[in-house]
């Protein structure tokens, strides 16, 4: 045994681990008996918080905590709930003390291949594929479901131009797109709690890789513009990148947004008619409606953090690895922040109206918060060598089919409006989006 | 599908399940005992593990064959919808439990919500320090010592049954007697023996038990919680008082002769310190509150489900009848089989990989005793109570655990450093009020009729992994 390997025998007589020397190990009786009993919370029931209530609709419940209980120790889901917007925007720019854990992890991949979304080739590779055919992509669909008069706006729509918008990126061979689009939506819906779809994932995983492989190497001989061949040029410590690489990758990019943001739009104008007036009167508002959108009915309706160490915030300690559910859509709806916060109003004037920098503002007003699209850059501009945010793309391409939309249709309304379709999450956790807006119109 | 779309839209539907239920409380069939329901197999075979199945009826009633596909599948099982790992198999939590530093049990859990600070949250040495201030006078002589007021309490509550009136607690036809075993003895049994130790006055018995009956069901954060804090402060108003005076002028337990034996727990806690300083009375109250949480509750279930398993064996029960000494082996047996506490949970300090899941530092994992007392890896045919098995260790119960010839400790109490430190008592609480129950009882028999029932409507409702709630017992009066 070498000296240093012997055991340090401390004042006590015991003997001390070698983990513990340092500010690792036990800690104190004082640090951690700091409340004298705890906090009794009978507003609400930490069993509510996964209810079909909540997943059909969260916000009654959210406003209960963030009125009351803005840090809620919910024992049952081991967690703490964060729901006001300071509190949440402080924790999801707030890297150094807390860990965002990859959704590899979540899905029970670790460690399946490197994740290179940042690399700007990547980054490059996603904004021209999506400014050149956001357009195209849009009209197209419009044009398979405009002579019919009729459509559901949340599948033929929504889901497809950003299932689309993803094929353009990557490029796949015609006669492989609808298993390359059914494996990516089995991959993304694989981020879960349930056994079912986490195997289907990552399941889908393994398929992705088989059908990728001769392409990213096909592409690495002869590179287009498109994202696969941006990983397959890219120059990486470990060697050339693999098709797991790609796979893990494409996991860890945002895949919900687009898609339930544009759904959660149509939906919310078609149910406020003053508002979807608004809009079609000039198209300017569109953006406005947008911006309001991603406010309103974010579809991820909030995201996980991981205290790196113990921290002390919100009154409480919260020890390290201590879960936070930053809930996004109560922090969205913050009184303290928005007045008026579960109306949707295309124009209001205490929202920012371009991207917003650092902390979630601009201008001095804050933004409606959209996790999966990062937070918002600490520069005053987009360097230059760089592509637009994730968010503005996101934002852009939602502005793009939906002026598209507008333009193409007269008169549209809610297939049965006695009985209008609402967001859901389909499953605890996934996106909170209209999954089924069927509408009728009237063709221009 | 759409023309153009390189996909088919039916891709979007909607999961199967979701028009049951998008949440956790998804309502899963009651299947019969030692079944599991069908969650579902991964395409090479393995049985998938829905964690909501977890807080549900049917898990609640008939918990062993879930945790068996866990033993079995995922030894380390990562529930993501409840952010908790659970450990299931018996080694597993042993070593854990032994490895106080790797597994702590920081920060404040949901039971001191209730309870105050206790020494449930704390670690290493400051842990031992405070378990062992109380904790000493639960063991050796000084459980001896107090054996004999265990005995007169069972006796005063069997002999009070005469005066009872209320037919749902005893009541009488043709010779027969009917009790139901926990109103009329084992709920408030182990509190006034609590009482007793604690050197509660007899008078404060009532409100005791009412205090302590609200701090139970305030646990865990439910709706019931403000009234268990209510509880705690009026118990913590009048230990105030007493601390007061035992500081003052310490009071003791006394023999059936009236003797002296020793102090009362609280007189003699009044006067231990620790590092230099007398206890507050904060912490007299709060370890008063985990002894009577950890010695009321647990007992009761220990009780009432031992002779719920030992009449349903009969000949067990007359292999008992005829030999005194196998009522050890009957509480060890049951405590293993059906015990009431289902396990502790634990944070790792540090990042660490177990049967190949990675457990980022800082998680919550949940230790499950229930399943490591049905572990078949050490106990054979687990889900057959069989006070004569020969893999059980049923002798003087060991913080260290035990683990020779071929035999093991049940996992009801723990092991290593947060063995439970009331477990001794409990243990004599248990045989010994059970032996004078025995006495009492001639041809003792469940009364099947007046017994909750499981689905079928016919068998009796499973123990699942809380303990019997009544037990109704007939007996013969002459």
């Amino acid at each position: 045994m070498t000296e240093s390997a012997l055991p340090v025998i401390g004042a006590n007589g015991v003997a001390i681990p070698e983990g513990t020397r340092g500010d690792a190990g036990f800690r104190t009786y004082e640090v951690f008996q700091r409340e004298r009993v705890g906090q009794s919370t009978p507003k609400i029931k930490p069993a509510q918080l996964v209810s079909r209530e909540f997943a059909d609709n969260p916000y009654p419940l959210l406003a209960v905590l963030r009125e009351n209980y803005p840090c809620y120790r919910d024992w049952l889901n081991n967690c703490f709930w964060i729901t006001r917007y300071d509190d949440v925007t402080s924790i999801l720019t707030d890297g150094a003390n807390y860990e965002t854990r990859s959704k590899a992890w979540r899905l029970g991949i670790e460690g399946f291949g490197r994740d290179l979304r940042t690399a700007l080739p990547v980054l490059t590779a996603q904004a021209n594929a999506w400014d050149a055919s956001c357009r195209r992509l849009a009209e197209s669909a419009i044009a398979d479901f405009a002579r019919r008069g009729e459509a559901d706006l949340a599948t033929e729509f929504a889901a497809r131009l950003n299932m689309q918008l993803w094929l353009a990126m990557l490029d796949p061979p015609a006669e492989s797109a609808p298993q390359v689009a059914a494996l990516l939506w089995r991959l993304h819906r694989g981020v879960s709690w349930d056994p079912h779809a986490r195997w289907l994932g990552a399941a889908a995983a393994d398929e992705l890789v088989a059908e990728l492989a001769p392409l990213l190497e096909a592409r690495r001989q002869a590179p287009g513009g498109d994202l696969i061949s941006a990983v397959a040029g890219l120059e990486l410590e470990g060697g050339p990148a693999q098709p797991q690489d790609l796979v893990a990758t494409l996991l860890e990019m945002d895949f919900d947004t687009l898609h339930g943001a544009l759904a959660n739009l149509w939906l919310a104008l078609l149910t406020n008619a003053e508002e979807f007036d608004k809009v079609r009167g000039d198209s300017r508002c569109v953006k406005l409606a947008v911006l309001e959108a991603f406010r309103h009915s974010t579809p991820m309706i909030a995201a996980q953090r991981f205290a790196r160490h113990e921290v002390e915030r919100f009154g409480r300690l919260i020890p390290k690895g201590g879960l936070l559910v930053c809930s996004v859509a109560a922090a969205n709806r913050d009184p303290r922040v928005f007045a008026n916060p579960d109306r949707f109003i295309a124009g209001r004037k205490d929202i920012c109206h371009r991207e917003a920098r650092g902390q979630y503002r601009a201008d001095g007003l804050a933004t409606g918060i959209t996790p999966g699209l990062g937070p918002p850059t600490k520069h005053p501009a987009v360097p230059e060598d760089r592509p637009r945010s994730l968010y503005a793309l996101t934002r852009d391409a939602v502005i793009t089919a939906s002026g598209a939309l507008l333009e193409a249709v007269d008169d549209m309304v809610l297939a049965d409006e006695a009985k209008p379709p609402s967001a859901i999450c389909r499953r605890l956790g996934e996106m909170h989006a209209c999954w089924h807006l069927p509408v009728r119109f009237r063709p221009r | 599908m759409a023309t153009g779309c390189p996909f088919a839209l039916d891709i979007f539907a909607e999961p199967e399940d979701h028009a049951k239920d998008p949440g956790a409380q998804f309502d899963f069939p009651l299947m019969p005992e030692g079944q599991a329901y069908d969650m579902g197999h991964a395409p090479d075979g393995t049985p998938l593990f829905d964690p909501r199945i977890l807080q549900s009826a049917e898990f609640f009633r008939n918990p062993y064959p879930y945790y068996r596909i866990l033993r079995d599948h995922y030894p380390v099982y990562h529930d993501r919808l409840h952010n908790t790992y659970y450990v299931t198999r018996y080694e597993d939590i042993t070593r854990c439990y032994f490895d106080d530093e790797g597994f702590n049990t920081i920060p404040k859990g949901s039971s001191s919500g209730v309870l105050g600070n206790t020494q449930l949250e704390l670690s290493g040495v400051e842990h031992r320090r405070r378990r062992n201030l109380y904790g000493q006078h639960l063991v050796g002589q000084s459980l001896k010592n107090r054996i004999p007021a265990i005995q007169r309490q069972a006796r005063e509550m069997i002999e009070a049954w005469d005066g009872i009136s209320d037919p749902r607690v005893v009541s009488m036809a043709d010779g027969v007697r009917t009790v139901e075993l926990g109103m009329a003895f084992a709920n408030e049994f182990p509190i006034r023996v609590v009482c007793e130790v604690l050197g509660f006055p007899k008078e404060a018995q009532n409100d005791f038990y009412y205090w302590y009956n609200s701090m139970m069901s305030g646990l865990g954060g439910s709706e019931t919680h403000q009234q268990g804090l209510e509880a705690r402060q009026h118990l913590e108003d009048y230990v105030e008082g007493i601390v007061e005076a035992r500081r003052k002028q310490p009071t003791y337990l006394h023999d059936e002769v009236g003797n002296p034996i020793s102090k009362d727990i609280i007189s003699k806690l009044c006067e231990t310190k620790v590092d230099g300083d007398y206890l507050s009375t904060e912490e007299i109250t709060s370890n008063i509150a985990l002894v009577v949480g950890g010695g009321g509750e647990t007992t009761r279930g220990a009780i009432l489900n031992m002779w719920h398993l030992l009449l349903r064996n009969p000949e067990q029960f007359e292999a008992l009848r005829n030999d005194d000494s196998l009522w050890d082996a009957a509480f060890h047996e049951t405590l293993r089989h059906s015990s009431s506490i289902g396990g502790q949970p634990r944070h790792n300090t540090y990042d660490v990989v177990m049967h190949g899941v990675r457990v980022p530092a800082g998680s919550l994992m949940e230790m499950v005793d229930f399943s490591a007392n049905h572990d078949e890896r050490v106990f054979k045919d687990p889900e057959t109570f069989n006070i004569f098995r020969d893999d059980l260790y049923t002798g003087k119960i060991l913080r260290s655990g035990y683990n020779k010839d071929g035999r093991r400790n049940h996992m009801a109490f723990g092991v290593g450093p947060h063995l439970c430190p009331g477990a001794w008592i409990s243990h004599q609480e248990a045989v010994e009020g059970s032996r004078i129950l025995l006495k009492y009882l001639k041809n003792p028999r469940i009364n099947m009729e007046r017994m909750p029932k499981d689905t079928d409507g016919m068998s009796l409702k499973p123990l699942g992994i809380v303990s019997v709630r009544e037990l109704h017992l007939d007996y013969d009066l002459a």
